[in-house]
């Protein structure tokens, strides 16, 4: 999509930032708060506000905040006093493997990513995959829509602790490139200049706006792969009184809410070098382990939300892998695989984690077998 | 055999764990909770109810723990789970058991062992709550155990400091700013060295983390064996509000006990024992890592500078060169008066406690 | 503290005692085998408690009773007991009450039915220990059950009907009985206490069913919601409080048939009202020496009457509509306050005339406000309330539509 194929200027622009709780917290709210300064330059009035839903943010769990920007303060109305918008213009995703779908704090299920994105819309994906790439791990469309790739990495940083990569700023030059009428170029440059008095930053809005790939999505483009995940809400006179839910039962896992969508990596066994000493599923604060027939443990990824302390835990070097979730499809658990044809499942291990399966077992790792303390 | 209610002595139904090999398998606590990537806390929650087992009613005041884990029409509790108020903990715990023992004396209900665990953060526990829990603990007729998991901050409403709050630490209360380096210049309060010296009928204190998993899970086991109103607090690194990657949590935890802030301990019956890493360090057989090594691997403290470090290992240094009890009393005496201390080297603590 | 004695068996015959409210109440704890209780000192609901240790001291009721340290420790104690199957007590006072709140804020949101009572007294500041409904009145809104006792023996059936309403599965929400300050906590009066026979027959075991926390039934109570969730739980309790009055209607005609007590209607105690063209409108304590008035007018050849609201929450509307539009006016008493409200008028005042906005035929409605911080109801001020509801009746806007300060000096 160029300039000219620009949504026609309407009354408003809804802009949602997509990202990972805590990590870009501080890079959402940027990129939110320069949308709406920028608009400003053009006289236009705007808000910029976090999902109160997504309060108080998780780690990696996937968070919201959001920028409107109207022609004028009637029609910004409209968007005031509300949770989140039910429909946006631009789709922004701070972090591509957020593609493959949101599971939020704020609702139930998983949403693909364009869910929110109005027909003919632009979701616009930090990346350094190419677009098809990113199409492939993204749901189905039914709707056409632009993906816009902007060069990058996911920018991670603390919350206290804000690491600028110009992440913001390229993804402002990007916004500028698929909004220009609510967005100028010149006036995001000239904002950046403003705040940053950093000519680097403003050459990296130049290179959003410029180094940005464009490709129209048609309606089934994409993955049918991923699990849909929506739930029916009962209503009073079907809810148990005294506010009462169910317990889990022993063996099962909450099938509300499943966690996944807050990977940005996940963890895969090299079952050959395992010592099956339990570290992993002793230390997994989300209970992902399960012990098979053979003694190993396996990652349940239906439940792992990628934090990495298996892999951190783990006495033997390079049998747990932390690797990039887009590399992934499924969650299906892997160690069948492994029992039935090692061979095979040995030559995909080192394919996707690029480490060799069979290094020899560490003096650390057979001291670790004997426990913890 | 149930359990004597009146004495609240336990059944021996929870043996002491001797290695992970023992930990049981059966999770009470199950995936699919909305806790943060690497939540240390999470992890005490499920090692908790492991210890415990399924006979177990377990109480969860307001915090990350109540936010995070239970939102509405899901669960990840196996056992019955109710909520309490923030500051709540102490009378939640004390209610229930004491429900539960007039039923069974009444005969209203079966009379048997059932475990009676409130959980509340350091917010709640050590701030709010800090009185109801001392009451609990006064209460010796009922059987129940009060965990105050404690990820120094106020971390579900947006990170603000707490009496937990380590010195100097940032939290949305207490900014780093150009004119003042640090908001926040009060020492970290020691609540399970006061719930020990001030609940002398409390029959088991203890302080723990997740990082020494099977040493925590035997604290809650001998709590709930030995009966009464007990106390077990957990440290637990929190990456979001201390800053730093995720995986990084069972390390962070080492490093509190390798540097001497945490000490894990346990009083039982007011025998203090050391555990883990603690007694090895008090015994001098581990030397201490300079708190440096902790410190600096936290976003919390990115604004720290060298006067700070040693102003914070200065204060780590008396807890282990000065107090009465390395780590857990924070009293001295003067040294013409040390024969008042009268204590019996003879008589080994660990055997004592242990017993 | 815990007690373990054994209660023993009661003397099988209805007694007559020289009781206090509060000790009416202890009576009333000990034949409803109440399971855990949890008292604070504060005067003057503390009474109860007293009273009750006494009786466990004495070995007449077997009850788990925690000397708490604060009343929001007392009530969240009662509320977990509850929660595992005990019928509970507790109670406060003034800014006890309030020191609790957000427990007994939580307990109507979990639909438990703790049974409390509030002994009516003013709020700080400054301190004082007269009585004022404005502690109990905090809580109307948030789905506790709020009847008001005139005398002792009505503050024991009124007891005895709490655990029986507040436990019913229909109900389930956590009851406060409203007690005057002095003039019933602390003034002892002649009291038929039941037999446990009797009180067996009336009152149910306490069941919660399926919402019972216990390891055999694992369920997990009041996780956090949000906004997908909040109107729906609310509105269960609003049902809940709606199905009360039906459900208070049935225990009162229990109550009736099996101890004889309890008068004609369930919400309202009318009296001399048959011919009454002015009515005075009220509750609690307050109703006594109004009655004196009623007596002594009536000698003078005035038509007027009393009618005593028994429960404010759930509120008799139609009990109440179809009782008032029999008069020409009502002067309705509050021995409470509600700065800025209508008419600057009392809480009471605003309710009843809310009640009777949509008749076609109905009274004027002059408001009062008496015997704030414990202040008797003398004869002059009773005068002066039937003066101004009479004048008010006769249609003289200068007094009616409005609310008057009465025994205040200027």
């Amino acid at each position: 999509m160029t300039t000219q194929a620009a949504p026609a200027k309407t009354t408003d622009i809804t802009v949602e930032v997509v990202y990972r709780g805590i990590f870009q917290k501080t890079l959402a709210q940027r990129i939110c708060r320069g949308v709406v300064l920028a608009a400003r330059r053009s006289g236009h009035p705007g808000t910029a506000f976090a999902r109160y839903g997504d309060s108080p943010e998780r780690n990696g769990v996937p968070a919201k905040q959001f920028a409107v920007v109207a022609v004028d303060d009637t029609q910004l109305e409209a968007s005031m006093a509300r949770y989140e918008p039910s429909i946006v213009d631009v789709t922004v995703a701070v972090d591509d493997t957020l593609v493959k779908g949101v599971e939020s704090w704020a609702w139930y299920g998983r949403q693909p990513i364009w869910k929110p994105t109005k027909p003919g819309g632009v979701v616009i994906v930090t990346s350094d995959r190419t677009a098809d790439e990113i199409i492939a791990q993204t749901d189905k469309a039914e709707k056409p829509y632009t993906l816009a790739v902007v060069p990058g990495g996911a920018s991670f940083a603390g919350l206290w602790v804000y690491k600028d990569d110009h992440t913001d700023w390229r993804v402002m030059g990007a916004l500028a490139k698929v909004a220009p009428e609510w967005l100028p170029l010149e006036h995001v440059k000239a904002l950046v200049r403003e705040q940053t008095k950093d000519e680097g930053a403003v050459a990296s809005v130049q290179f959003g706006h410029d180094a940005t790939v464009l490709r129209e999505v048609k309606p089934g483009e994409g993955t049918s792969g991923h699990e849909v995940l929506q739930f029916e809400k009962p209503g009073w006179t079907t809810m148990r009184p005294g506010i009462v839910v169910d317990a889990r039962k022993p063996g099962e896992r909450n099938p509300f809410y499943k966690k996944y969508s807050a990977r940005t990596q996940r963890p895969v066994v090299n079952f050959d070098t395992c010592i099956k000493c339990t570290m992993c599923w002793l230390d997994c604060p989300d209970e992902c382990f399960e012990v098979t027939p053979t003694g190993h443990y396996e990652v349940v990824y239906e439940a792992c939300i990628g934090c990495g302390i298996c892999a951190q835990v783990c006495p033997v070097k390079d049998c747990i892998v932390m690797v990039d979730e887009l590399k992934f499809e499924k969650n299906d658990n892997v160690w069948q695989r492994w029992q039935s044809d090692r061979e095979s499942y040995n030559r995909w291990f080192e394919a996707t984690t690029g480490v060799s399966v069979a290094p020899p077992k560490t003096k650390a790792a057979a001291a670790a077998a004997g426990g913890d303390d | 055999m149930a359990v004597d209610t009146a004495t609240g002595h336990g059944t021996g139904t929870l043996p002491q764990i001797k290695g992970v090999k023992e930990v049981p398998y059966e999770e009470l606590f199950v995936s699919g909770h909305r806790t943060c990537q690497g939540c240390e806390s999470a992890l005490v929650m499920r090692h908790m109810v492991k210890a415990s087992g399924p006979r177990t009613i377990v109480l969860g005041s307001t915090g990350c723990m109540y936010v995070a884990n239970t939102t509405y029409y899901t669960t990840p509790w196996v056992v019955p789970w109710m909520h309490t108020q923030l500051g709540a903990a102490g009378s939640a715990a004390l209610g229930t058991a004491a429900g539960l023992k007039v039923l069974m004396r009444k005969g209203k209900i079966k009379d048997e062992k059932i475990n009676v665990i409130a959980f509340c953060g350091d917010g709640g526990g050590a701030d709010m709550g800090i009185g109801a829990i001392s009451a609990t603990l006064t209460h010796k007729d009922y059987n129940s155990l009060v965990l105050l998991y404690d990820n120094e901050s106020y971390a579900n409403t947006d990170i603000q400091l707490s009496s937990q709050t380590p010195y100097g630490a940032v939290t949305t209360f207490s900014p780093t700013g150009s004119d003042r380096r640090l908001m926040h210049t009060r020492w970290k309060k020691n609540m399970p060295g006061m719930m020990a010296a001030g609940h002398p009928e409390s029959r088991y204190i203890a302080a723990g983390c997740a990082a020494y998993a099977v040493d925590l899970m035997n604290k809650i086991r001998r709590a709930l064996e030995l009966g009464g109103p007990t106390f077990v607090h957990t440290l637990d690194p929190c990456p979001k509000g201390w800053d730093y990657h995720p995986q990084y949590s069972q390390e962070l935890g080492h490093l509190a006990v390798e540097c001497g802030i945490w000490p894990l301990y346990e009083v039982v019956d007011g025998v203090v024992n050391l555990t883990g890493p603690t007694r090895q360090i008090a015994e001098g057989r581990k030397k201490r890592k300079p708190v440096g090594e902790y410190l600096k691997r936290q976003g919390r403290f990115a604004h720290f500078i060298q006067d700070d470090i040693d102003h914070f290992q200065a204060e780590v240094d008396k807890m282990w060169e000065e107090w009465l009890i390395p780590g857990v009393i924070p009293f001295t005496i003067p040294q013409k008066d040390t024969r008042i201390l009268n204590i019996d080297k003879k008589r080994p603590l660990h055997a004592e406690a242990t017993a | 503290m815990a007690v373990e004695v054994k209660a023993k068996p009661t003397a099988e015959v209805e007694t007559e005692q020289l009781l206090t409210g509060c000790e009416a109440i202890a009576e009333a704890i000990r034949l409803a085998d109440v399971d855990v209780m949890a008292a604070y000192p504060i005067r003057p609901y503390d009474g109860v408690m007293q009273a009750a240790a006494k009786l466990i001291a004495n070995g007449r009721m077997d009850v788990e009773y925690i000397v708490a340290d604060g009343e929001h420790s007392q009530f969240e104690i009662v509320k977990h007991a509850s929660a595992v199957g005990s019928r509970v007590f507790v109670g406060s006072s003034g800014v006890g009450w309030f020191y609790a709140f957000e427990a007994i804020a939580v307990t109507a949101g979990l639909r438990l039915p703790v049974v409390a009572i509030c002994g009516n007294r003013a709020l700080d500041d400054p301190g004082a220990f007269g009585t004022e409904h404005n502690d109990s009145l905090a809580v109307r809104d948030l789905g506790w059950l709020l009847p008001w006792a005139e005398t002792a023996q009505e503050s024991l059936d009124l007891a005895l009907m709490a655990w029986r309403v507040a436990e019913d599965k229909r109900v389930s929400l956590p009851i406060a009985i409203g007690l005057d300050g002095a003039f019933l906590t602390h003034s002892q009066q002649l009291v038929k206490v039941p037999t446990q026979a009797a009180v067996h027959a009336f009152l149910p075991k306490y069941d919660l069913g399926d919402r019972l926390l216990h390891p055999d039934n694992p369920i997990t109570i009041a996780p956090q919601v949000d906004q997908d969730w909040l109107m729906e739980i609310r509105r269960q309790n609003d049902a809940a409080m709606r199905k009360a009055l039906g459900v208070i209607t049935e225990a009162h005609a229990d109550f009736k048939r099996i101890f004889g007590r309890g008068g004609d209607d369930p919400f309202l105690d009318e009296y001399m009202t048959d011919d009454a063209e002015i009515v005075f409108f009220g509750q609690g304590t307050l109703a006594l020496p109004m009655k004196v008035a009623i007596r002594r007018l009536r000698k003078q050849g005035h038509k007027v009457g009393l009618v005593r609201l028994k429960w404010f929450r759930p509120f008799p509307t139609e009990a109440t509509v179809r009782s008032l539009t029999r008069f020409k006016a009502v002067g309705v008493i509050d021995r409470d306050y509600s700065f800025g409200s209508p008419f600057y008028g009392g809480v009471l005042y605003n309710e009843v005339r809310s009640a009777l906005y949509s008749q076609a035929k109905r009274p004027t409605v002059v408001g009062f406000i008496a015997g704030l911080g414990g202040r008797e109801i003398e004869q002059p001020m009773a005068q002066e309330i039937f003066d101004k509801t009479m004048a008010a009746g006769r249609g003289d806007l200068s007094v009616g539509d409005q609310c008057h300060w009465v025994g205040v000096r200027d």
